[in-house]
């Protein structure tokens, strides 16, 4: 069964990047679903589950680092992977975020290549 | 602290890593080889000004897209190009056909994205020296004749580009050490 896909960031036109990205990569999934921050992406992962979560940080209202604390208190969310992709490039930062349950991380600016390394491993 | 020349070739850097990468838009330099990325599509080319043409001339209706930072050392990345660079700058991002239509929110935040990244960009390449840097959200913002300044004690690197020889992008980076 195709996988799902929902990428959340505040930007809209770098939702359409990332989308496109992952297009150019040759992953393909069955749907993709889009959030404008942290607390838009609970909301909609609370009434439909997904597999996979690209999540922008530095974003208004929730950030990235708040949703996926907040993520993995939620029984719909235990089994989804959440991926960081972000400017934000610090080994602090990404260790960080690992350890409060991330799965992966991949930098801006990005190539369709990492999307292809960082999201193979979950897709079967 | 950042020497300015040094801090000149982060910029030029951040924002040739960008373009290539991300935008699509091959950049060049004077007087050096130009690098491929391979398997993308190349659609157009920026090159860096050199000392001669820097002082670029971006007449009448402008995008001005900054970002600022704090931390030990603070200020404001900014891009500024005139509104048909930025509208071909974010039909390249979105991969779209030029003669296809483009709201302005979404080249606003195209450009926002761009100044967003070249500043990540930036923090990446200089963090073993500052490692505190703290970004905000882009903000971009729409006129004529627009400049960023910082006050006083601050620092300012500008680095002009080309896109195809027509059409000119500034990159403005103003900065200063914080008060301890």
């Amino acid at each position: 069964m195709a996988k799902s896909l929902m990428i959340v960031d505040d930007s809209a036109t770098m939702r359409k990047i990332v989308i496109r990205t992952v297009r150019m990569s040759g992953l393909e999934f069955g749907t993709t679903e889009e959030a404008g921050n942290g607390k838009e992406a609970l909301d909609k992962l609370q009434n439909t589950p997904m597999d996979i979560v690209l999540c922008d940080i530095n974003m208004p209202e929730m950030s990235g680092l708040e949703f996926v604390k907040a993520a993995r208190k939620l029984d719909c969310c235990k089994n989804t992977k959440i991926i960081m992709v972000s400017t934000e490039s610090s080994e602090e930062l990404i260790k960080s975020v690992m350890a409060d349950g991330a799965n992966g991380y991949i930098t801006k600016p990005f190539t369709p290549e990492k999307f292809q390394e960082k999201l193979t491993p979950f897709m079967n | 602290m950042l020497e300015q020349i040094t801090l000149n070739e982060v910029l030029i850097d951040a924002a040739r890593e960008v373009f290539e990468t991300m935008i699509f838009m091959d950049i060049e330099t004077h007087g050096q080889e130009c690098p491929q990325v391979s398997g993308q599509t190349i659609t157009s080319s920026i090159h860096f000004a050199s000392k001669q043409d820097s002082d670029l001339n971006i007449n009448g209706k402008s995008m001005l897209g900054s970002i600022t930072f704090t931390g030990t050392l603070e200020g404001c990345l900014s891009i500024r190009v005139g509104k048909d660079c930025a509208e071909r700058i974010a039909k390249n991002m979105l991969g779209m056909e030029p003669d296809q239509e483009l709201s302005l929110n979404e080249t606003c935040d195209a450009i926002g994205e761009v100044a967003n990244m070249v500043m990540g960009s930036i923090k990446t390449r200089i963090q073993d020296i500052y490692t505190d840097i703290q970004v905000s959200i882009p903000s971009v913002i729409t006129g004529c004749e627009m400049r960023n300044t910082l006050g006083e004690n601050a620092s300012k690197v500008v680095a002009g580009a080309w896109l195809d020889e027509q059409e000119a992008i500034e990159f403005t980076f103003l900065y200063r050490e914080a008060a301890k």
